[in-house]
């Protein structure tokens, strides 16, 4: 691996929620960059090529919700693992790219540090 | 054919006619060739016909020409030739003047000593207010079940900005005895969050308690064991069902049960682990939650009693419940029991 901070997209339009998930990520040692809806984190992955793992919600306002987000992502760039969150108890893991993880919200916390350093580990 | 034949078969024929004209359901009894031989009152109401014009026409020519339906036509014609039956064929049917109704026909060839004289009975149910009601009670069923799934969707999200501000700020003080209060704090939003989720999945506004226990203490353990494989916590729960406000307040009983050994049961890195145990017996029932660890020091029983102990009081006299201590030899378990005096003659409800 190499020395650059591994750089995570957290996607979620609800301010607080982001603003924690940012505090989390960078606190396990990941770079966080923000996005507050689908659109917005594919222009930024359009812009940057670092952005390892997609961390998003499911219920967005925009174009995109967050699982069609991930499919998107996993079609456009597929080294990009995906960890989706959400309140929504209907949502199975067959609904999503293969290989990505789901958390239900609220999510732990340290359940979510675990699967982005498992997904990171795998990538890399 | 004497008198007395001649005089039963004009009686069974005028009852047959009797019992038509009078059926509730719209009925028409018709020839081998489609034509009316007799109406009930019903279907000439339902229809806007008159009885004596439609007798001896054609079915397919009753009215203005909106019982001309080339399907109904055939289906009847090959209802007399013996080939089927119809059976609850449905067709909408339009009339001048008139909103569009939902038919349901049925029609079958009499079995009947007269084999020549072939005899159709056809019977005409008007479903469009059924139907419309059906839809309408389906349709809210659908909207209640939206609005269900966006109100648990919103309380998980809430619930989310909770947990995440709380373990945001644990992250961030300074005191390593605030941090511990803003964890259990975070503990307690996602015990509750547990309930909320066995919630979601039930229909009766009933809690599966094992598990909702289980999950529960997985949650616990990921977030407050550091080392899972020196300490765990194990789930024996009889399998039952108990109503959402009680399993919110034993869940809590849980969190602060096992939050409790787990800060004081195992120090300086000793293994060990935690049961969590619930048994009823009709309406009695115990929740115990035992450790094997270094069992309650004498300090810890003259310390002043926590805001965690206050809970667990606080909930369990709301359950009508006693908190027990006792020394588990080793370790500590605290019983929470729950006993109805009427059954006292019944043998003891016991923990498992």
């Amino acid at each position: 691996m190499s020395d650059v901070k591994a750089a995570v997209l957290v996607v979620e339009d609800e301010a607080l929620i982001r603003m924690a998930a940012v505090d989390l990520i960078e606190g396990a040692g990941y770079e966080a960059v923000e996005a507050s809806n689908a659109d917005e984190a594919i222009r930024i992955l359009e812009l940057r090529t670092d952005i390892r793992v997609v961390f998003t919600d499911v219920d967005m306002p925009g174009t995109m919700d967050g699982l069609k987000l991930a499919h998107f992502v996993r079609d456009r760039w597929p080294p990009i693992r995906i960890v989706v969150a959400s309140g929504m108890q209907i949502l199975a893991e067959s609904q999503l790219p293969p290989g990505s993880r789901f958390f239900r919200k609220p999510y732990d916390d340290n359940s979510i540090i675990s699967a982005l350093s498992e997904l990171l580990d795998a990538a890399s | 054919m004497d008198a007395h034949d001649r005089f039963a078969a004009s009686s069974a024929l005028s009852l047959m006619l009797a019992v038509i004209a009078t059926s509730e359901t719209p009925l028409l009894l018709l020839s081998g060739d489609l034509e009316v031989v007799a109406v009930s009152r019903s279907f000439c109401v339902a229809f806007g016909l008159d009885s004596a014009a439609v007798q001896g026409r054609s079915v397919l020519e009753m009215g203005e020409g909106e019982w001309n339906l080339p399907q109904l036509g055939s289906l009847l014609a090959a209802t007399a030739s013996g080939a089927t039956e119809v059976r609850a064929y449905e067709l909408d049917f339009r009339q001048p003047n008139r909103d569009v109704r939902h038919l349901v026909l049925n029609a079958h060839r009499l079995d009947y000593d007269d084999k020549d004289r072939v005899r159709l009975l056809l019977a005409v149910a008007d479903v469009t207010t059924a139907r419309a009601n059906e839809k309408l009670k389906d349709d809210l069923i659908r909207d209640k079940a939206v609005l269900l799934r966006e109100v648990q969707h919103r309380i998980a999200n809430s619930l989310q900005i909770i947990a995440s501000v709380l373990l945001q700020s644990a992250r961030r003080v300074q005191s390593e005895e605030t941090r511990g209060h803003l964890k259990d704090a975070h503990s307690r939003v996602m015990s509750i969050a547990s309930v909320q989720r066995q919630l979601a999945q039930s229909a009766e506004g009933d809690v599966l308690l094992q598990p909702y226990l289980t999950q529960l203490c997985a949650s616990l353990g990921a977030s407050m064991i550091e080392d899972p494989t020196r300490l765990s916590i194990q789930v024996a729960v009889d399998d039952c069902l108990v109503d959402s406000e009680k399993s919110i307040s034993l869940g809590l009983i849980v969190t602060e049960l096992v939050i409790n050994a787990l800060k004081h049961a195992f120090p300086d890195g000793r293994d060990g682990k935690i049961t969590v145990r619930y048994h009823a017996r009709g309406p009695n029932w115990t929740l115990s939650v035992s450790d094997n660890g270094v069992g309650m020091s004498a300090d810890v029983n003259v310390a002043k009693p926590g805001l965690g102990t206050s809970i667990v009081e606080a909930l369990a006299s709301q359950l009508e419940a006693e908190v027990r201590l006792g020394n588990a030899a080793p370790g500590t378990t605290v019983e929470i029991v729950h006993k109805r005096l009427a059954v006292v003659h019944d043998a003891p409800a016991q923990a498992v």
